[in-house]
């Protein structure tokens, strides 16, 4: 238990003790009540200067998330490592089907496991080895469409099969190019450029399905016809190629790359709809159902004030997701930051006003990455 | 005092605010009006209820038309072509929006209020009725259609 100053309160904390009326024996409002935006506002109108807030309840959500988490990153961690290990041998030995559609399996039952979980962790970024863990990450977020979509099990397997192996061809192409700091030479990225074109020679060799080669042959196609290898237009371009199209793009924004400003969650969102003409619509949908308006791991504020950061989206209700509250009205870092589900009715004058800037985000975050 | 003309502008600013920020688009004031109940709807109507120190209800009428155009603007641009269950949660969230920020803004005065879920009903021919209340219209035109709010709240008992 801790007494906290009314201008302090948040909404979701925990109240530890009965608040009384002034001067009164009258409960107004009872011990381990989650505290709602009008509470708080009652409690200010009052002149009730502190209150008790309980921070040793763990909610049991909490509970579950802190035993499965270490699960989901080590799962993850060994995704990219059985990636890398299977691809980047490929020039010299032909893939193995079978084995892809293993590691495409095992993805496909952690989206089971905890799919907005397993969001929190495609933000988790490593630097060095991009190629394997964007790889995984693509598949997850492609795995997560295809059920928006209502695809069958056998059909999100060779989803996953194609998103893994997508971006195969870089593999052809001189690690210099692809890792370099700044910007890319006429001629370098000519050969970026061509790795659709080689990731599909090598997959020819294998025993993959059309749609598998044609992912990875058309994945830069552009719906308008902007995009590359050939300049294909709208359904000219296979279906599941034009929803690794969106995915692709979507996990590079927010990823760390050498020769450019990482992007936001909601930066990233912002920029496929910009680019709105270039997508399928359909899948452009399908991606909004799985990522909301405020994609996982963005940070938002409230209309009251405070900072928090998207941890879960819930169907159907893109602008209602599930919260933690990390900053109070006045920026303060909160000890316990209580989480808040918007979709529930308690919550319902609670809102996201509106994203973070990108500046402002990047100082939260570096707040939030310190422990 | 008369709590009809102390609402008129908390619900004016809440909108405007909320159509300029979330639906992108400006808008104005039509002529306003008080009848009694029932009142008609349009072709997409959210109700949202009020509680506390005031009760009752809060009804944004408008076209189909213009609920896909400002649910597409609310979801930053995303093509929509029909009422589909993405456009409903933005035109609930809309209205749950407007409400909130209204009576919230009467709460800094003298009234603590929530508002509960909206429901949104599709369909032509809907009347909204409420007992013994009558209703304030706001009509408000904007650059994507009409929007009609009906508001009837009076003060709690208690």
């Amino acid at each position: 238990m801790k007494k906290i100053k009314v201008s302090h309160l948040v909404p979701g904390m925990r109240l530890a003790e009965d608040i009384f009326l002034p001067n009164t024996t009258v409960t107004l409002i009872g011990a381990n009540t989650d505290l709602s935006v009008e509470m708080i506002k009652r409690i200010e109108a009052l002149g009730i200067l502190e209150v008790a807030i309980d921070e040793t309840e763990e909610n049991s959500k909490d509970e579950k998330e802190k035993k499965l988490i270490p699960i989901l990153i080590k799962n993850h961690e060994r995704a990219v490592t059985a990636v890398e290990e299977i691809i980047k041998p490929s020039s010299e030995y032909p893939l193995e089907e079978q084995v892809i559609r293993g590691l495409a399996n095992d993805l496909l039952a952690q989206v089971e496991l905890d799919s907005s979980l397993l969001l929190n962790l495609t933000h988790l970024k490593s630097y060095d080895n991009y190629l394997f863990s964007h790889s995984v990450n693509v598949a997850i977020l492609t795995i997560l469409i295809g059920e928006v979509l209502g695809y069958s099990k056998e059909e999100l397997n060779q989803l996953g099969v194609a998103a893994l192996l997508h971006d195969l061809g870089m593999l052809s192409i001189s690690p210099e190019i692809w890792q370099k700091q700044g910007s890319l030479s006429t001629a370098e990225l000519a050969e970026i450029k061509k790795h659709p074109l080689y990731g599909e020679e090598i997959l020819k060799a294998g025993d993959f399905s059309e749609e598998v080669l044609a992912v990875a042959g058309e994945h830069h196609e552009r719906c308008d016809g902007s995009g590359y290898p050939h300049g294909k237009k709208g359904k000219e371009i296979s279906f599941k190629a034009r929803i690794l199209g969106v995915t692709d793009v979507y996990d590079a924004c927010i990823s760390f790359r050498p020769h450019r400003e990482q992007m936001t969650p909601q930066q990233a969102l912002e920029q496929l709809l910009t680019e709105k003409e270039k997508y399928d619509p359909v899948v452009l949908n399908a991606f909004i159902s799985v990522m909301a308006i405020y994609p996982i791991g963005s940070l938002v504020l409230l209309n009251t004030g405070e900072v928090a950061k998207v941890i879960r989206v819930s169907k159907n209700n893109p602008f209602r997701p599930e919260l933690r509250i990390y900053f109070d009205r006045e920026g303060r870092r909160l000890v316990k930051p209580p989480r808040v589900n918007l979709a529930e009715d308690k919550y319902n004058t609670l809102y996201i006003d509106q994203t973070l800037a990108a500046e402002e985000h990047k100082k939260f975050m570096s707040m939030l990455d310190q422990d | 005092m008369n709590l009809k003309a102390d609402l008129i502008n908390p619900f004016l600013e809440a909108a405007f605010d909320i159509l300029k920020r979330m639906g992108k688009t400006e808008a104005s004031r039509g002529q306003l009006g008080l009848v009694s109940s029932p009142v008609k709807g349009d072709e997409v109507n959210a109700a949202v209820g009020v509680t506390g120190d005031l009760l009752g209800q809060v009804v944004f009428c408008m076209s189909e038309k213009t609920a896909v155009k400002l649910a597409s603007n609310m979801l930053k641009g995303l093509p929509i072509t029909s009422l589909d269950e993405l456009a409903k949660s933005a035109i609930s969230e809309f209205s749950n929006i407007v409400t909130g920020n209204a009576v919230g803004e009467l709460g800094d005065q003298r009234y603590i209020c929530s508002v509960t879920p909206p429901t949104v009903f599709v369909g032509r021919g809907v009347t909204v009725s409420t007992k013994d209340l009558d209703f304030l219209l706001i009509p408000l035109q904007t650059e994507i259609g009409d929007i009609k709010i009906c508001i009837a709240l009076r003060e709690s008992d208690s």
